[in-house]
């Protein structure tokens, strides 16, 4: 399929930049706590929760919530799904970068 | 966040994240240096007679201890990450939290060329032994110095795939240190042990200092004062 019109079939679960960072950052990973995650993307707790709920509802991310000593801990993961969501979203951007490249050097 | 963030950027430092403390470099010292150690003692004449008089006054039984050598390393390494989990859990990942790393840092392209090295080493040793041209010592120090290449070749390969000249470096100043076993007219125990003490000398030099800078970077953000 032409890159271009590749653009209106991009995973929009993926692309908003908020969500796009975290699941770039559990792709390098097997799994993040909720603070790394806050860390990485400097992201506001509220807003990292949200975003992680959305992901978590498409079947992006695991989410699983545990007790470290009397805290709370909550530790994400990228499920199968998500993996292949973000690799393909990664060679859609790649291969959009590339028609345009060669599109300006025409 | 309404820009795109730079993933590659993120990744990277994800993946980073793991040998950012240098507590793996010190893990891998431990493991090569016990090694190295266990190694050379098993195979002096010191651990020999000292095994036989343990046999002599408690009975067979006592041979067992000569297999000690052999898990000790592996017990460190264990237990190195117990220590490990502690550390970062209460001082160096307290404010940034916590990752499991991905299962296969290093790519099995580079364990392939890896395994290669170290085969390959082997074979010439065992191929210039069969031409005559060197004795059986120089065979059995070549294995030593093919483990090593084999290793260093692992961390510069990590080095490169993790972007962290710091292994990229580490693996070249090993792999020449190992060279220099091959070259020196040492027997297989004492060979074991120099290449163990060189790899615990480079990774804990490396480990220690990426460890003190950890540390303070950590000691900053929760406020301690700096050592």
């Amino acid at each position: 399929m032409d890159p271009i019109k590749e653009i209106g079939q991009v995973d929009r679960l993926i692309h908003e930049p908020a969500r796009l960072a975290i699941t770039a950052v559990l792709s390098a990973c097997e799994s993040a706590d909720f603070a790394f995650l806050l860390h990485s993307t400097s992201l506001s707790k509220g807003n990292l929760s949200a975003h992680l709920s959305k992901l978590e509802t498409g079947g992006y991310v695991s989410i699983r919530k545990s007790f470290k000593g009397k805290y709370p801990h909550t530790t994400c993961a990228l499920t199968t799904t998500g993996r292949r969501a973000f690799e393909r979203y990664q060679r859609q951007q790649m291969a959009l970068a590339r028609h345009l490249g060669s599109d300006r050097r025409e | 966040m309404t820009v795109q963030p730079d993933i590659q950027d993120l990744m990277r430092r994800t993946r980073h994240y793991e040998f950012a403390d240098g507590l793996r470099d010190l893990q891998l010292a431990l493991m090569f240096g016990l090694s190295g150690a266990g190694i050379w003692l098993a195979f002096s004449p010191i651990w020999m007679a000292f095994l036989g008089a343990l046999m002599l006054r408690y009975g067979r039984w006592a041979a067992w201890a000569g297999l000690l050598w052999v898990f000790l390393p592996a017990l460190a390494v264990f237990g190195m990450l117990g220590v490990m989990k502690v550390l970062r859990s209460r001082w160096l990942w307290a404010q940034t939290g916590t990752v499991r790393p991905s299962r296969w840092a290093v790519s099995r392209r580079v364990n392939l060329i890896s395994a290669i090295i170290l085969v390959g080493g082997i074979a010439v040793g065992i191929g210039l032994r069969s031409l005559g041209w060197v004795n059986e010592i120089f065979v059995l120090r070549m294995l030593w110095t093919a483990t090593g290449w084999s290793f260093g070749y692992t961390l510069v390969g990590v080095g490169r795939e993790l972007d962290m000249t710091r292994y990229t470096r580490i693996g070249l100043v090993g792999a020449v240190a190992s060279t220099v076993i091959l070259l020196t007219p040492i027997g297989f125990g004492a060979a074991a042990l120099a290449l163990g003490l060189g790899w615990l000398l480079v990774l804990s030099v490396s480990g220690g200092v990426t460890l003190r800078g950890a540390w303070l970077t950590a000691g900053k953000a929760t406020g301690r004062g700096s050592d």
